[in-house]
């Protein structure tokens, strides 16, 4: 059964296609979801939507909201008040009835977002979380050890910046509006979102900016 | 933030709130979290039991209690989640880095005590 | 602590567990894990199975499943067991339509892949 479901190769599974025995959990979930939509529970262009929605997201979108945070201060003192209404601002929707919180990095703070419990990620402004976010190196060590996990990803947080960890564990999820870097002023707000990485909403990196030889 | 306007609604308007809707704890209180140990689904991660912390926010939005929700309950019984800092000396007595390195979390209000004796 | 702690530590309850370094893999979803995550928002819409016990559901697959099994191989196992105890499904019509599923690619399962 093994062999079926390991599927690391990366062309495209067309659902319909003939080509290839699906593996063993790649049936189950095709036979589930038939069952529900026979049994009239939702429909099957539900599913089809959704697939759209969550191909939506990605983190250009959260990269969006940090470059209008950092050009425009009255939008960032509305994102800090309320992070969900800020992004819905933004034509950002929160599908999965969360609440957000952004958390701001300053020279006093640097924050960090995790989820021991699960994978609890701001999916509606980030999409989907990367492997390491969902494992247990990170979730474990975030909490405990959070400056060693940092440096593991190159980031050295002087020892009088405050670390502040936020586990996800409920309705809220959490997107860190990291530091505008030095040496950006001249850049405008699209320019600045290319800068930003999901890593950097996560807040296991900062945002970096080297001015390319003219 | 969330709390104080809470707190403010209440007593400008004097309207009498229904049961539980006022939060039991405030903005920078002392919080002791419970240290019992629930089988089957919890969402209170063992290593933070019987730790100490402090409100930082209330979570205007009521919600049901995560742990009654894993069982299919789906509405009623919705209390209030609190978002608890904990220094990160106080969860890990080993801990390497700064005194002021901190732990943030969200709590559902059944998890959360005051101290016995302060 | 014997063999309680198996019942009073959830296996995904992992903070301050030990563990090793952060190998910082991540993967482009394949087409069925993407629609079973489709699948768990448009259930936890409907509340047929909320994001709540669909967690509960996965921890209750037990420390080998969870270590074992990928990401997406136990939200759809967790599914299938939470629809079974809610008297949605029985075991046997998923077992029945699982087979008619494979049924349609019956004409490549002897060339097959690797």
């Amino acid at each position: 059964m093994s062999d079926h479901h390991d599927h690391d190769h990366d062309h495209d599974h067309a659902p319909i296609t003939v080509d290839e025995l699906p593996g063993y959990f790649d049936l189950m979930e095709t036979a589930v979801r038939e069952l529900l939509v026979e049994r009239k529970l939702f429909k099957a262009e539900e599913i089809r939507r959704q697939i759209e929605v969550l191909d939506s997201r990605t983190p250009a979108l959260g990269a969006k909201v940090v470059a209008r945070a950092w050009t425009d201060p009255a939008f960032k003192s509305r994102l800090l008040e309320n992070g969900r209404s800020g992004c819905e601002e933004l034509g950002i929707t929160f599908y999965d009835d969360t609440q957000l919180i952004v958390l701001e990095n300053t020279g006093a703070v640097h924050n960090l977002i995790v989820c021991t419990l699960c994978s609890c990620y701001p999916r509606p402004v980030l999409g989907l979380p990367p492997d390491w976010y969902k494992l247990k190196p990170y979730r474990a060590r975030a909490v405990h050890e959070p400056r060693a996990v940092l440096e593991e990803f190159g980031t050295f947080i002087p020892g009088d910046v405050e670390i502040r960890v936020s586990d996800s564990t409920a309705i809220i999820r959490y997107l860190v509006l990291p530091m505008r870097p030095e040496g950006t002023e001249h850049l405008n707000e699209t320019q600045l979102a290319d800068l930003v990485t999901r890593d950097a909403m996560i807040g296991v990196i900062q945002v970096a900016y080297k001015r390319e030889a003219a | 933030m969330e709390g104080s306007l809470l707190a403010k609604i209440e007593k400008i308007s004097g309207v009498v709130p229904a049961e539980g809707e006022v939060p039991v704890f405030n903005e920078g209180d002392t919080v002791v979290i419970a240290t019992r140990s629930p089988i089957g689904h919890y969402r209170m991660p063992t290593y933070l039991r019987g730790k100490i912390g402090k409100i930082e926010a209330i979570m205007r939005q009521m919600a049901v209690d995560n742990e009654e929700e894993g069982y299919g309950r789906n509405a009623g019984s919705k209390g209030h989640y609190y978002r608890v800092a904990i220094p990160m000396t106080e969860i890990w007595p080993d801990y390497i880095g700064s005194a002021n390195d901190g732990l943030r979390i969200e709590i559902f209000e059944n998890w959360l005590e005051k101290p016995s004796d302060v | 602590m014997g063999t309680e702690n198996l019942v009073r530590k959830l296996p995904n309850d992992i903070g301050g567990d030990e563990a090793g370094k952060i190998e910082r893999v991540e993967h482009v979803l394949l087409p069925w894990e993407k629609r079973c995550h489709a699948l768990a928002d448009v259930l936890d819409f409907h509340k047929i199975i909320n994001t709540e016990e669909k967690r509960r559901g996965v921890e209750s697959l037990g420390a080998e499943m969870i270590g074992k099994l990928s990401y997406y191989e136990r939200w759809i196992v967790a599914f299938a067991n939470i629809l079974f105890q809610k008297g949605i499904l029985t075991p046997g019509e998923l077992a029945v339509k699982m087979s008619e599923v494979e049924g349609r690619f019956s004409d490549v399962s002897s060339t097959h892949h690797s």
